[in-house]
């Protein structure tokens, strides 16, 4: 048992991190570093190979901190190792044109899509992995630990607390992952006070903070105009609320973006009043501030809504409805992305969501040739979480098993039109996503939602109650028979699609009381934008493109 | 706890921006007393869109109907700007412009015939061209010589707007009716972009936009005369009013030397400012927001 003793330092990144800093240290003012030193600083702070995290979903952007990493000097800074959960700005791909950066790894990639797709057919690019939010951020707390980690806030102290507002979103965790493993973190902030509204990160945790030369940008994703709803989304909206929130008394859900969830939301206080719905579904919401919630919050639908973000125009509503929200005591909305998608995926009786396309097993991907557009987070809240224990009366009654070592299921909705715009069939015989996933050398095929996690598909034509299906053959017969003429609706059999009707597995807008001549704009409790500002007793504010008055 | 509120009436109301272009004109006549001519039966297409690809309505996007508003005989002429954007082509222009010549028949022959534009389009239709251009001038034309006997009404709702050839029509009509969504302007928002270039004027800025084109703002101006509320009701009432009240004192298309004082005395050496404009051109304005 002889041999030399290595040394061995447990303080590497300690010791790394107090050398960075200390090389910016003559600019500082406490936590504050002047605008003017920010490139310089960033070439000191980050190192070549590094991991960093640059804040930015499919909401806020550290875009100041973005446009500043594109001006390093590549001799100095490259080979970055780049973890972003939203590619979203022309900026973030910029950093591998300049070869600032080399590997990412990211949840979802929508506006810059096209753009990811060719530079990784291009070699300029190389991808980790695609991830849901989740679990992207999980991975910042094991394989993936930050050595510099890039965020925004609204506002900082000059003892580096940060306020970060009713967009609180992913900066908690971003944060931490790095500040409490020895990674450097760096804020841009809009504006440095002398006392915050709020501490939402403790100072402790934060090494720099910038005052950026402009407030970072968040995008209005989640306003649907209720004129762009037609009136085919109406009778879509009125089965859900019949064939599936009623028939399973849903208290608690997540809707996912989109005209289909926008119509439900708006039919609550109207079509769902008339049925005496009110206080027996749709309680209880994860779900972001969507300004066409507003008409059922006003009528008293809504008990509570946790919030992944907040919604441009939406603060002052939520200031004054303190009883739905989740507000700090300075009577802002605090947000909270992974903490508001675990409610989504262990809490709530259902999620619904649309999706572009479908195959024959009902399997769903929102990927289409040329774009290769991530997950985000609806598959976190699209899938039955196995780690489920409690129970509610909609998780209860899709447990079709009766041996009593059995478990109850949640509800995954996927809506989708037959056809989509330009007569091009939704449902179809393999997905475009095979051939993406193919072509991007991806080991599986990205899948937004697998079909083993629908519960139930709905579409113009009906409602196909899959987890009620017994055997794949009648599964995919009952996906079928709501298909309409798309190559998979093709080929329903009448007499099964008539057997599945009477036995429950498909339905009929008739089967279950919906009368398809009442889906009508009208029934819609908003139908304009001045319709919601109305409602909110004019609290919510609409941004300027969003406005035709 | 939250407050359990009823409906409140704007969510019950017919909003009329909603209605199709023949549901509009519909909704302004008297019971009973009204029949539409011309209609999609008559299969009056245009021949020029299938030769483009592009599928024709039956109506030709242009509705009319004939009938009595307040009891006097009127004709309604609709737009309908779901389909080609409301544009006007050969069948449209020829259906809008004899509408307007029988109604001028009817007038000189004693039975005084007002006539309602619903106007939601952006002009000429281009699949069209010179078709459209002369159907715009005849259009105009025929106007001018019905004016003369009965009162012709604009109605601009929205959500297209009023634009292109058609806004001149608006501009010779003798009373204009506008909602806040509705907007009027000689060039829409991306033709002015696109000839004078985005810093001159930002087609996807809809705040600028409403802001010099929309309802609230011509009104303000006195180029339209009454802000009516998105209400059916509300808006077939005020057509009902300008139909009874006859042909108005003088046309604001005749007020050519106060318009070219009033251009001669602003100040361009600065950016103008949509609501000091309002401020200053509106002092006269005589009807207001019609609730």
């Amino acid at each position: 048992m002889s041999g030399e003793s290595i040394t061995h330092s447990w303080t590497t990144r300690r010791q790394e991190k107090q050398r960075r800093l200390q090389s910016v240290l003559p600019w500082m003012t406490g936590p504050l570093l002047p605008r003017e030193r920010i490139v310089e600083s960033l070439e000191a702070l980050i190192c070549a190979g590094d991991r960093i995290v640059l804040e930015g979903d499919n909401q806020k952007q550290a875009d100041f901190l973005a446009r500043s990493l594109v001006q390093l000097d590549a001799k100095k800074v490259h080979d970055l190792h780049l973890i972003i959960s939203s590619i979203s700005l022309p900026e973030h791909l910029t950093l591998f044109e300049l070869g600032i950066a080399r590997k990412v790894d990211f949840a979802f990639a929508g506006p810059q899509s096209l753009r990811v797709a060719q530079l990784l057919e291009d070699g300029v690019l190389e991808i980790g992995a695609i991830h849901t939010y989740v679990e992207l951020y999980s991975r910042l707390l094991v394989d993936l630990v930050p050595d510099v980690v890039l965020v925004c806030a609204e506002a900082a102290d000059a003892e580096g607390n940060l306020y970060t507002g009713p967009n609180t979103e992913d900066t908690p965790v971003i944060v931490e992952a790095a500040a409490f493993h020895d990674g450097i973190v760096i804020v841009q902030v809009n504006k440095i006070v002398e006392k915050l509204p709020r501490v939402d990160i403790p100072g402790s945790w934060v090494d720099v903070v910038i005052e950026a030369d402009k407030p970072f940008s968040v995008e209005p994703l989640f306003t649907r105009d209720p004129r762009h709803i037609t009136e085919l989304q109406v009778l879509t909206a009125m089965m859900v609320i019949r064939g599936v929130y009623e028939k399973h008394q849903v208290h608690s859900l997540n809707h996912g973006i989109g005209f289909d969830t926008a119509a439900i939301e708006l039919l609550l206080p109207t079509y769902a009043e008339s049925l005496g719905l009110r206080g027996k579904i749709c309680e209880h919401w994860a779900l972001n501030p969507h300004p066409t919630l507003i008409p059922a919050i006003e009528s008293g639908w809504v008990k509570s809504v946790h919030s992944f973000g907040s919604e441009v125009g939406m603060d002052e509503y939520i200031r004054a409805r303190p009883d739905v929200f989740f507000t700090g005591h300075d009577g802002s909305l605090r947000s909270n992305r992974v903490l508001c998608q675990l409610a989504g995926q262990y809490a709530v009786d259902a999620f619904i969501g649309a999706t572009l396309q479908m195959d024959g097993d009902a399997n769903s991907s929102t990927v289409t040739t040329g774009r290769l557009a991530g997950f985000g987070g609806a598959p976190n809240m699209g899938h039955d979480p196995h780690g489920r224990r409690h129970s509610s009366p909609a998780w209860l009654d899709l447990k079709t098993d009766p041996s009593p070592t059995a478990r109850g299921r949640k509800i995954v909705v996927q809506t989708l039109e037959t056809f989509a715009s330009g007569g091009v069939p939704s449902f179809v015989e393999t997905l475009d996503a095979v051939e993406v996933g193919k072509k991007a050398g991806m080991p599986l095929t990205p899948i937004m939602i697998y079909g083993d996690d629908v519960s139930h598909v709905v579409t113009e034509e009906g409602i196909a109650y899959l987890y009620k299906a017994e055997g794949i053959e009648e599964r995919r017969q009952a996906l079928a028979a709501v298909a309409g003429v798309s190559p998979v609706g093709l080929k329903a059999k009448p007499e099964e699609t008539a057997r599945l009707r009477r036995i429950g597995v498909v339905a009929f807008p008739e089967d279950i009381g919906v009368q398809r001549l009442q889906a009508s704009r009208s029934l819609l409790a908003a139908r304009s934008m001045e319709d919601l500002v109305a409602w909110s007793g004019s609290l919510y504010l609409p941004p300027a493109k969003f406005r035709s008055w | 706890m939250n407050k359990v509120t009823g409906t409140p009436a704007f969510v019950t109301r017919n909003s009329f921006i909603e209605l199709n272009a023949r549901a509009r004109a519909r909704i302004l006549f008297d019971e009973e007393s009204w029949r539409e001519m011309v209609g999609p039966f008559d299969r009056m297409e245009s021949p020029w869109l299938p030769m483009q690809d592009v599928t024709p309505e039956a109506d030709d996007g242009c509705i009319v109907i004939k009938g009595k508003i307040a009891g006097k005989p009127a004709v309604a002429i609709a737009l309908e700007g779901a389909f080609q954007g409301g544009s006007l082509g050969e069948v449209s222009g020829a259906k809008m412009m004899a509408a307007l010549d029988l109604a001028a028949k009817d007038s000189r022959e004693g039975s005084i015939t007002a006539a309602v534009l619903l106007l939601e389009t952006g002009g000429v239709r281009l699949q069209e061209a010179n078709l459209g251009l002369a159907a715009v001038a005849e259009v105009v034309s025929s106007l001018l010589a019905l004016r003369e006997y009965a009162p012709v009404v604009t109605v601009i709702a929205g959500t297209v707007g009023c634009f292109g050839g058609m806004s001149l029509a608006a501009g010779v009509s003798s009373y204009v009716i506008m909602t806040r969504e509705g907007r009027l302007g000689l060039n829409g928002p991306e033709v002015i972009e696109q000839e004078s270039g985005i810093e001159e004027f930002d087609s996807t800025d809809r705040a600028m936009i409403w802001s010099i084109h929309g309802g609230e703002q011509r009104v303000g101006m006195g180029l339209a005369d009454v802000l009516a509320e998105d209400d059916a009701e509300n808006i077939a009432s005020a057509v009902r009013e300008f139909v009874s009240a006859g042909k108005p004192a003088q046309y604001r298309s005749r007020k050519v030397a106060l318009y070219r004082e009033r251009i001669a005395a602003l100040d361009i050496s600065h950016q103008i400012d949509p609501l000091a404009l309002r401020k200053e051109w509106g002092k006269d304005v005589s009807h207001g927001e019609k609730q």
